[in-house]
């Protein structure tokens, strides 16, 4: 017979939902009637599993990620055994020496079995495996809850741009406006007093490796993730094999022209070209003062030709007389009858044209739209 | 004859776009006019920021259709509507309320 399911004292409550309940360890998973399961060898081994490895999955670790490839055959933690192992070698070779100081060094998390006293050692890429047969799967970290709120505040409160914030925490852009929206909508909510699904939030939270938001750490410098990586564009595609002589200057530029006309270059595409910009001057030796100055005179230009754009826009925006009428609105743009021109068919005339066809009347060109909307 | 400012409707099936135009009473709806004051896309348009309301778009000279309403020009009831809204114009039906 199999073994029965038990819950361990631990988490008498909570544990393992419908899987293991107390009275009701009969239950089966499979639908074949009891009289018809054959204790088969599969079946011998699915329940050892359970008791031995499976354990370890029924009650998950506090404070840690519980993935399958972070344990070995045994159903120890590996990172476990291998910490207890370094400090009973550490132990034997200060032993030797006579030093009896190291006894207090001594981790407390070594004790066979998978328990532990004290605290158990960080993971490693190798713990962070939920999948043992593909090994190349790694859990990634996602944006801790302090460091979505320090996000949210650094853009809507301290009104840092995106690009800004991006740069400072490592987090890509994207990632950083995703945030904000999604904080804006849990705060709307909360404002609104619309329940939010916390119990489900801190369970996944719980499970999963996380990036903490801690500016006094010595590991500050760990970023979230790459932010400046060259997305592939889909002209930079093909194998183009192209000669060029050899005293001729073949720059980035010009490879950008060789993929296509309009193609700007690799350092324009990145998501963070000042970020280059900055280290270009770090690399060409520049004091700081000297770097922080270049930086400043960039930052001036970038926000003189932003400030021109949206004056431009607002002029436009304004120069458009909107009526409202309940379901729709209605938008009157100013023209000039002038700009049709004498003849009624300048090029910057509106309205549908009189005495010519219209082009899609005419011979020989594709009328299959290119785009629906 | 009477001088009218009308809608001349061009576009494709289930797809309409006029203009806008002044005209002699009589004449064919889609003849050449005697100017065009503008144009009127009936067909809302989604914003494009996705937030507000969907959008009819108007180009109008209003300047010369002040000059047509001044010396007569008589507006059908599609382009008095318009002409009201964009403030050229008394509104001639107000919706009930």
């Amino acid at each position: 017979m199999p073994p029965p399911l038990r819950c361990t004292a631990s988490f008498p409550s909570t544990c393992a939902k419908t899987l293991c309940r107390a009275g009701q360890s009969r239950r089966s998973f499979s639908t074949t009637p009891q009289q018809d399961q054959r204790i088969t060898r599969n079946r011998r081994q699915l329940f050892r599993w359970l008791g031995s490895q499976g354990q370890n999955f029924l009650n998950p670790l506090n404070g840690s990620t519980n993935y399958l490839g972070a344990y070995n055959n045994e159903g120890q933690l590996k990172r476990v055994v291998e910490a207890s192992a370094e400090a009973e070698r550490k132990r034997k070779k200060d032993a030797g020496k006579g030093n009896e100081l190291a006894k207090d060094d001594a981790p407390e998390g070594a004790e066979e079995g998978g328990g532990f006293k004290g605290k158990i050692p960080p993971e490693t890429t190798r713990d962070l495996t939920p999948f043992p047969l593909n090994r190349s799967f790694v859990s990634q970290p996602v944006l801790s809850d302090e460091f979505r709120e320090e996000i949210w505040k650094r853009v809507m409160q301290d009104g840092k741009s995106v690009r800004e914030v991006s740069a400072e925490l490592a987090v890509e852009m994207s990632r950083v406006g995703a945030v904000v929206r999604l904080k804006e909508i849990e705060k709307e909510w909360e404002q609104n007093g619309r329940p939010l699904a916390k119990p489900y939030h801190e369970a996944v939270m719980s499970m999963l490796p996380k990036t903490p938001f801690d500016p006094d750490s010595k590991d500050k410098g760990k970023p979230h993730e790459s932010i400046n990586d060259l997305p592939v564009h889909r002209k930079t595609g093909t194998q183009i094999f192209h000669p060029t002589s050899e005293s001729r200057h073949f720059t980035r530029e010009d490879a950008a022209k060789v993929f296509d006309e309009r193609l700007l270059p690799a350092d324009l595409r990145v998501p963070h070209p000042e970020l280059a910009e900055m280290h270009k001057d770090y690399k060409a030796g520049l004091s700081l003062e000297e770097r922080q100055a270049r930086q400043k005179e960039r930052d001036e230009i970038a926000e003189r030709k932003r400030q021109r754009a949206s004056a431009k826009k607002a002029k436009q925006e304004a120069a458009v007389k909107k009526v409202d009428t309940g379901r729709v609105e209605f938008r009157f743009t100013e023209i000039s009858v002038d700009d049709a021109g004498k003849d009624g068919r300048g090029f910057k005339g509106v309205g549908w044209r009189y005495g010519h066809p219209h082009m899609d009347r005419s011979r020989g060109t594709v009328k299959i739209p290119t785009s629906v909307e | 004859m009477v001088v009218k400012i009308r809608l001349a409707r061009f576009g494709r099936r289930k797809a309409p776009f006029y203009n806008i135009v002044v005209a002699q009473a009589r004449t064919a709806r889609n003849s050449k006019p005697i100017e065009v004051l503008g144009t009127y896309d009936p067909i809302p348009k989604a914003p494009i920021d996705g937030e507000g309301k969907r959008w009819k778009d108007i180009k109008l000279d209003s300047a010369r259709a002040k000059y047509w309403l001044g010396v007569g020009a008589q507006p059908s009831d599609p382009a008095w509507r318009l002409l009201s809204m964009a403030g050229l114009l008394e509104p001639k039906y107000r919706p009930k309320a």
